[in-house]
């Protein structure tokens, strides 16, 4: 008894809609951070999904998840760093204070 | 197989929904190791062995160890103590964002319209030798541009965090 592809998409459309209600909603930019990387996580899901159902011979997507993967990780790096730097500025990591732009 | 889904999938989305929703961040962030110790269970029972342990190494190893980093030098970890506290001012857009997006997206990949061919009993070409071997071949340039932009973003990230110091010199 397989698992129908449909379960694994519709699985990874919950988590991407659960990483974005995170990011959306808290006021903690670690927070939105960590909605971010579930929302890259349900991204690289569906794509192993899409690979195992229907191009299980090659390994493209493998590839581009192996990438994804990297630019993820380094995306976080620079975000975190972000978050310091507003700490520093700000003595706080609250997204609803950091509106110096603000006409 | 069908019971292993269930159970990982279940352990994946509460770990996800408690990182999103938990008001302690230490404690959002050991519900995101849950999340992603889940997924790579999920690329496991998928035959991507090498992307679950990628997964495991790069994730659990090293971007929840950075994101426990960044909480300790941001030091205002427990946040308040009502849901306003830890909401922003516009929570109730998100909300309904979310929730539009997850039901458009369940909509879209309601299993009558996808059609997945399961492999016919394939064998699993996903060996480690077989991955390193394709990526020195036939990927090597995306995997020096790779490189590069990892190296980058480590300078990067070192510049910013440390604007100060290097400001007062």
């Amino acid at each position: 008894m397989t698992i129908p592809l449909g379960h694994y998409l519709m699985l990874s459309g919950l988590l991407f809609a659960i990483g974005l209600g995170g990011a959306l909603t808290r006021k903690n930019a670690i927070i939105v951070l960590i909605g971010i990387e579930i929302m890259f996580n349900a991204g690289i899901l569906n794509l192993i999904a899409f690979w195992h159902y229907n191009h299980f011979a090659v390994l493209t997507a493998q590839m581009f998840a192996i990438f994804a993967i990297s630019i993820a990780a380094a995306e976080s790096a620079i975000g975190l760093a972000l978050v310091i730097a507003v700490y520093r500025y700000y003595k706080s990591v609250d997204v609803d204070e950091m509106k110096s732009l603000k006409g | 197989m069908y019971i292993a889904f269930w159970f990982i999938s279940i352990i994946t989305v509460i770990g996800a929904l408690l990182a999103v929703v938990l008001r302690n961040v230490v404690h959002c962030v050991l519900s995101l190791i849950l999340f992603f110790l889940g997924i790579a269970a999920h690329y496991f029972l998928l035959r991507a062995d090498f992307i679950g342990a990628v997964q495991i190494l790069i994730y659990v190893g090293a971007v929840a160890v950075l994101i426990l980093f960044a909480i300790m030098l941001t030091r205002n970890v427990t946040g308040g103590e009502g849901p306003r506290e830890i909401l922003g001012g516009t929570w109730w857009t998100g909300t309904i964002t979310a929730a539009l997006i997850a039901a458009i997206l369940c909509w879209a990949v309601s299993v009558d319209r996808v059609a997945g061919v399961a492999p016919a009993g394939a064998q699993a070409k996903s060996s480690v030798l077989l991955i390193g071997r394709i990526l020195i071949a036939d990927w090597v340039v995306p995997f020096e541009a790779m490189a590069v932009l990892l190296t980058a973003a480590l300078i990067g990230a070192v510049v910013i965090a440390l604007e100060e110091v290097m400001r007062r010199r």
